[in-house]
């Protein structure tokens, strides 16, 4: 499924880069110093790489040492056949390869992941450590070994964010990153990704900045591109595409002050990419409720949107209660999943009511909305957006309103009941397809829980660890809480990591789309479903039965239909008439 | 974010091969020369820190290969560079001839938005040969180039012995950092919804 390691899309761009790369590697390069295991830090999701090149003199970029490594055998200008010539580009392979490969020898330093991937989302006391590692710099051991690496730079080379290490000293570097996307523009192309041994270096060019991903996760091309995509509507979110026209005036323009502040933003999206999976399936979750309830929230956030607020949304941490539009204006869930990032990971939102200019990149990315954001309690907030600068107060007495109802209807009460007690499980499935239970899942447990075979007797039916169901004309998805063999973060990770695949590949443009995908290794055994109606990911014990397991699948989707009016929200009459409409048997 | 935060600065620094480029760059930030002549290839990149007056720079110094066959990267690293460093060697007269169609060519690559006024460097390097024997270009001669390109600023250098290398490389960042606008304009649009009655889309747009 992966790209092969010499992928053609962007052979051509490379073949120009190599034209500088060693035909044989200096013994001096190729032998990378011993890298020190260091106490793997708490937080850190990615943990380290084996290193990938040496960090010569002080913020001298890797690029710059292949050309070091050259140095010794290139004569200046009578020199060795001139870089022009086409001798060099079959060594490309290796060339670019090779800054790992010299590291092959060197084991991975087992990485202990402590911090769980919580999975409601970093808590608040997460993001105020500093985990950025300011002291680092690419001459630094620990960040070479760093697994997974983020970049936004400017296309004059000015760094602008880097999830490890000072911007400033990472300066070198980030030239670096600019010298290989424009010289490859140089000759009319664009470079896509460099595969160098286990790493995988990923570009995105939009407009003025440069994005890239330096990772060693063995995630898909597509995968990483998708994130960088989020980093960059992150980016937009918290500024516009504005900033475009700070660098038509100014190529020279520092953009990393505007940023200031929000390193803890872009670190919680970093954190989200292993766990939430809304960051690859476009699209949302809802925190599941009895119909009344949702109708209570969604009535009295009607009644605020039609009195001139673009968007209403009540949210208990990342997942939906109610989220309600005006006239036919719809949210994009790319701008659910970033902005619930952005206030849940800035912690000035939740100590007192605020007013903030944000921008939703995929309604509109050029200009500003401003939010009206309020906490009701440690997890539940509200979100009010307009187009008015000055809307404090009235949102502030809609606030007010919004809270008096959800009071009364015991709104927030019934979140914070569903928060511990609502969530879908994999032992609820019902054995019995006639199951016409609508209740909600916690209530039903009892009943359905015995086991298609003893043998499978841990998790769900059939061995079935854990699922995700994602509703294709809702734009939203739903996963069950994760079985007992996949109780440990790094293994919840794990399984994140192999649905992105899944994904990725199901979805491939070259060979897909594809309906039905059946895998088994000696992890799990997967199953993914697509129709035109949802697309079902599945996860079971690696001996699972292959009619059972997908027998069970389509009990899944029964169940998900007997759930419908609780566990995801409905907009517009119209929408939802579509919805069942489109329903086929399953 | 209490304090400005630094600021960062964008110094190429061009010239013929041989010249000293690298030389003066490692002089500047590592304190170190060597003899060894290696040929640069493509660029490197260093980065120094410095203080003007009471803030804090970061010097992102782009040194590039003099050779000719390189010109080719000129646009992708010339563009945004906030000062321009010429080099040439003043024992050899064809480098300093050579500095017209660098600036030049810098000029056009960059196209900066005030090329009359973007801050140049002239820096006349190996003044330490053969006790200055050797010499071929007289200071003379430079600072009348320098006055006629709109008062550049001129200093003789010798990497090798570390001479005026930090008094240069002050001037650099200083007139780099006097070429910063004072504050880019970043002023960003609030969705127009087309208001009451309207049927606009959205524009984003209305400068």
């Amino acid at each position: 499924m992966d790209p092969g390691p010499n992928p053609t899309p962007d052979d051509k761009g490379l073949a120009a880069l190599s034209l500088r790369a060693p035909a044989a590697l200096p013994p001096d390069f190729a032998a990378v110093p011993e890298i020190e295991d260091e106490e793997e830090e708490e937080d850190d999701d990615e943990g380290y790489f084996t290193a990938a090149s040496r960090g010569g003199s002080s913020s001298t970029a890797a690029w710059k040492e292949e050309m070091e490594g050259l140095e010794e055998e290139e004569e200046e200008e009578d020199g060795p056949p001139s870089p022009s010539s086409s001798g060099y580009a079959g060594e490309r392979g290796s060339s670019l390869a090779s800054s790992a490969a010299g590291g092959a020898g060197i084991e991975e330093p087992d990485h202990h992941d402590v911090d769980a991937p919580q999975p409601h989302g970093p808590g608040a006391e997460d993001w105020a450590r500093d985990k950025k590692h300011a002291d680092e710099d690419d001459a630094s051991a620990s960040w070479r070994k760093r697994k997974k690496h983020f970049f936004i730079l400017s296309n004059s080379g000015k760094p602008i964010y880097s999830r490890y290490g000072d911007e400033h000293k990472l300066a070198g570097f980030s030239a670096t990153l600019q010298a290989i996307v424009s010289f490859v523009e140089n000759s009319a192309d664009h470079i896509k990704f460099v595969r160098a041994g286990k790493h995988q270096i990923v570009f995105l060019v939009k407009g003025p900045i440069y994005l890239v991903c330096i990772s060693c996760t063995e995630e898909s091309y597509e995968g990483l591109r998708g994130q960088l995509e989020l980093m960059y509507g992150q980016m937009l979110l918290i500024l516009t595409k504005s900033v475009n026209r700070c660098f038509e005036k100014n190529p020279k323009f520092d953009m990393a002050p505007l940023l200031g502040g929000t390193d803890a933003v872009f670190l919680s999206l970093i954190r989200a990419f292993s766990w939430n999976p809304a960051t690859f399936l476009h699209a949302y979750t809802c925190l599941p409720l009895a119909q009344a309830t949702r109708r209570a929230a969604s009535a009295v956030l009607q009644d605020i949107a039609d009195s001139g607020v673009l968007f209403a949304l009540l949210m208990c941490e990342h997942k939906v209660i109610s989220l309600v539009g005006a006239q036919k204006a719809t949210l994009h869930p790319d701008d659910i999943l970033l902005l619930a990032n952005f206030i849940l990971s800035s912690e000035s939102f939740r100590t007192s009511e605020s007013f903030s200019p944000i921008c939703l990149p995929r309604y509109n990315p050029m200009a500003f909305l401003y939010a009206y954001v309020h906490f009701f309690d440690e997890n539940t907030y509200l979100t009010l957006l307009t187009t008015r600068p000055d809307a404090f107060y009235d949102l502030k007495d809609s606030r007010a309103r919004i809270q008096d109802v959800l009071l009364k209807a015991n709104v927030l009460l019934e979140v914070q009941r569903s928060l511990h007690e609502n969530a879908l499980r994999v032992e609820d499935v019902p054995v019995e397809l006639s199951s016409q239970s609508t209740s909600l899942p916690a209530q039903s447990s009892q009943g359905n829980s015995q086991s298609l075979s003893s043998e499978m007797a841990i998790g769900g039916p059939a061995g079935l660890w854990h699922f995700i169901y994602k509703s294709i004309y809702l734009d939203q998805y739903v996963s069950s809480e994760f079985a007992s063999p996949i109780r440990n973060p790094k293994q919840q990770k794990r399984l994140y990591k192999a649905y992105q695949k899944f994904y990725a590949s199901m979805h491939d443009k070259a060979s897909g789309p594809h309906r039905t995908q059946f895998r088994r290794d000696e992890d799990y055994v997967l199953f993914c479903w697509i129709t035109q109606d949802f697309e079902l990911y599945a996860a079971f014990n690696p001996l699972a039965d292959k009619t059972q397991a997908i027998k069970i699948c389509n009990r899944v989707c029964q169940w998900i239909r007997d759930l419908e009016n609780e566990i995801f929200v409905y907009g517009e009459s119209t929408l939802a008439w579509q919805y069942h409409h489109c329903w086929g048997d399953i | 974010m209490a304090s400005r935060r630094r600021m960062l600065l964008k110094v190429i620094i061009l010239g013929d091969s041989g010249v000293g480029k690298t030389s003066l760059m490692n002089q500047y930030v590592n304190n170190k020369f060597s003899n060894q002549y290696k040929a640069t290839i493509g660029a490197d990149f260093l980065t120094k820190e410095v203080q003007i007056d009471d803030r804090l720079f970061t010097l992102q110094i782009w040194d590039t290969a003099g050779q000719e066959r390189f010109q080719s990267l000129g646009v992708a690293f010339y563009r945004g560079a906030d000062c321009c460093v010429l080099v040439y060697d003043v024992n050899v007269t064809k480098s300093f001839e050579k500095l017209n169609s660098w600036r030049e060519e810098f000029l056009i690559q960059a196209s900066p938005s005030d090329p009359e006024n973007f801050p140049f460097v002239l820096l006349g390097n190996k003044i330490d040969v053969d006790g200055g024997n050797s010499r071929t270009v007289s200071e003379k001669k430079a600072k009348a180039w320098c006055a006629s390109k709109g008062n550049i600023p001129y200093f003789e250098t010798s990497a090798k012995e570390g001479f005026n290398v930090e008094a240069a490389f002050e001037c650099i960042a200083r007139n780099a950092v006097k070429n910063e606008p004072e504050e880019d304009i970043y002023l960003p649009d609030t969705i127009d919804v087309g208001g009451a009655g309207r049927q606009q889309r959205s524009s984003g747009c209305e400068c």
